[in-house]
């Protein structure tokens, strides 16, 4: 079972404050997608993790919260270019063990030779 | 008993095929009795080559003289289609003389679409017929390496070579894709051979592997398990991707079907439409971006030779599968 968690749910009371929520959705959570919602391309990365039965947590990107977002990840990735330079949108954008995997490019090329279960299973993403 | 330098003991053991200029030809000696009289323990071999070595110049030896083999019967075979192909190009003749056959003739079997609106797709089209040219030739020159005794290094540049015109062509793709992804799809750039067989604008990556496995010659265990294992990563990548494109082929319905039966203005339902269109480029660009990696983890784990004769099968997959797509064109029809 995963959920999209609301952006709103994050927010402290005043929403103008420096949200901390994503920093500690990613560091508390193995895998995290962050995607506009019905976004096809998380779909697919939907599908794939969950062929290799991990339940990534989805977080719902639009309009509202999408450059707040972007802003965080710059504080949490240690090259804030990575994401920055790539033409938008930079989305889906998955989190792997509170690094940045990057986007469906990374995923499938990982996932392709073979590094990608090793990261999962570091990250505590997998029962097995 | 001591031997000169510049002289070798025609033992089997070791496995030498160097020709004995003082003591004759390698194959005089392979069916007498030469060999059985000459007791393996003679073993003083000249210091410039050890036991691997010899091992491996042999082995490379026997895999060029089979290459060679192939490529004699190939040719013979090629000669045979050359015939075949001149026969159907005049009964061509006959039936368009006679007005009987419309058609564009034995070529890649495109379809009347207007290039000339879309300056995008003209380009691609003219830059994928060069590159078709370039793939057969490189095809052949590759042919010609693996029977020819190559070094490693100058066959591990013909697989670099070769595994960047196919990058080159996903690159061309890229492009075309924004130029008008439909047309990608649609494969009117393909022969219908190959669009039967492609999955998302191009071939599907763990049908390649199938088509390659015999074709490497012999794998080890570890390469085998490696290759089973990639074969299985490719179909849960192409499921994914697949599974995804229904996922958009739904929304989509659902965004132009939105509020039917309306006030008459349908324009915010085109333009959403449009955005979810968009899409599309990004799906083909994944698809042969997994083509990409799929060669790329291949070559990781095949000696340059395997990795050779795997572009090889490969370019000559496509070769006759254009071939196919021709005769197919041209066939007689028959008469009702």
């Amino acid at each position: 079972m995963q959920q999209a968690i609301p952006y709103k749910d994050l927010l402290p009371a005043a929403t103008t404050a420096a949200n901390s929520g994503i920093t500690k959705l990613v560091a508390e959570n193995p895998v995290v997608v962050f995607a506009r919602s019905g976004c096809c391309m998380c779909h697919v990365i939907k599908l794939l993790l969950q062929g290799h039965g991990v339940n990534p947590t989805i977080f719902d990107i639009n309009e509202q919260n999408e450059a707040a977002t972007i802003d965080e990840f710059s504080k949490i990735i240690d090259n804030p270019e990575e994401i920055a330079d790539r033409p938008p949108p930079p989305f889906p954008t998955v989190f792997v063990g509170g690094n940045l995997l990057g986007g469906l490019d990374e995923v499938m090329a990982a996932h392709i030779s073979g590094e990608l279960v090793p990261l999962l299973r570091k990250a505590g993403a997998l029962w097995l | 008993m001591n031997f000169a330098s510049t002289q070798f003991v025609p033992s089997r053991r070791m496995g030498i095929c160097e020709p004995l200029p003082q003591i004759g030809m390698w194959s005089d000696y392979k069916e007498n009795n030469y060999l059985d009289t000459s007791t393996p323990a003679i073993l003083e071999v000249d210091s410039r080559f050890d036991n691997q070595q010899l091992r491996r110049l042999a082995q490379n030896r026997e895999a060029a003289r089979k290459c060679r083999l192939r490529k004699k019967a190939y040719v013979q075979q090629l000669e045979n289609s050359k015939l075949r192909l001149m026969q159907l190009e005049q009964e061509l003749e006959r039936a368009r003389q006679q007005g009987l056959y419309v058609g564009g003739g034995l070529d890649t079997g495109q379809l009347g679409y207007s290039r000339t609106t879309n300056p995008g797709i003209a380009t691609f089209e003219m830059a994928y017929g060069h590159w078709v040219e370039e793939q057969n030739k490189k095809t052949a020159d590759l042919r010609n390496a693996l029977c020819s005794d190559i070094t490693d290094l100058e066959l591990s540049s013909f697989v670099d070579d070769g595994m960047n015109h196919y990058f080159d062509l996903f690159l061309m793709k890229e492009t075309a894709a924004k130029a008008d992804v439909f047309y990608l799809m649609s494969g009117m750039w393909e022969t219908s051979a190959e669009h039967f067989l492609s999955w998302i604008g191009g071939f599907r990556p763990s049908e390649l592997l199938k088509v390659l496995e015999p074709h490497l010659g012999p794998l080890t265990e570890k390469q085998s398990l490696e290759l089973s294992n990639l074969k299985q990563s490719c179909q849960q990548a192409e499921d994914a991707l697949s599974q995804g494109l229904e996922r958009l082929h739904q929304i989509l319905s659902e965004t132009v079907a939105d509020g039917l039966l309306g006030e008459g203005n349908y324009l915010p339902q085109i333009n959403a439409a449009l955005e979810k269109l968009k899409a599309m480029v990004r799906f083909v660009g994944q698809a042969d971006h997994l083509r990409k990696e799929t060669l790329l983890q291949i070559s990781r784990n095949l000696n340059n030779r395997q990795a050779a004769q795997g572009l090889l099968a490969l370019g000559e997959y496509f070769q006759r599968l254009r071939v196919l797509s021709s005769f197919w064109t041209s066939r007689p029809r028959e008469s009702s």
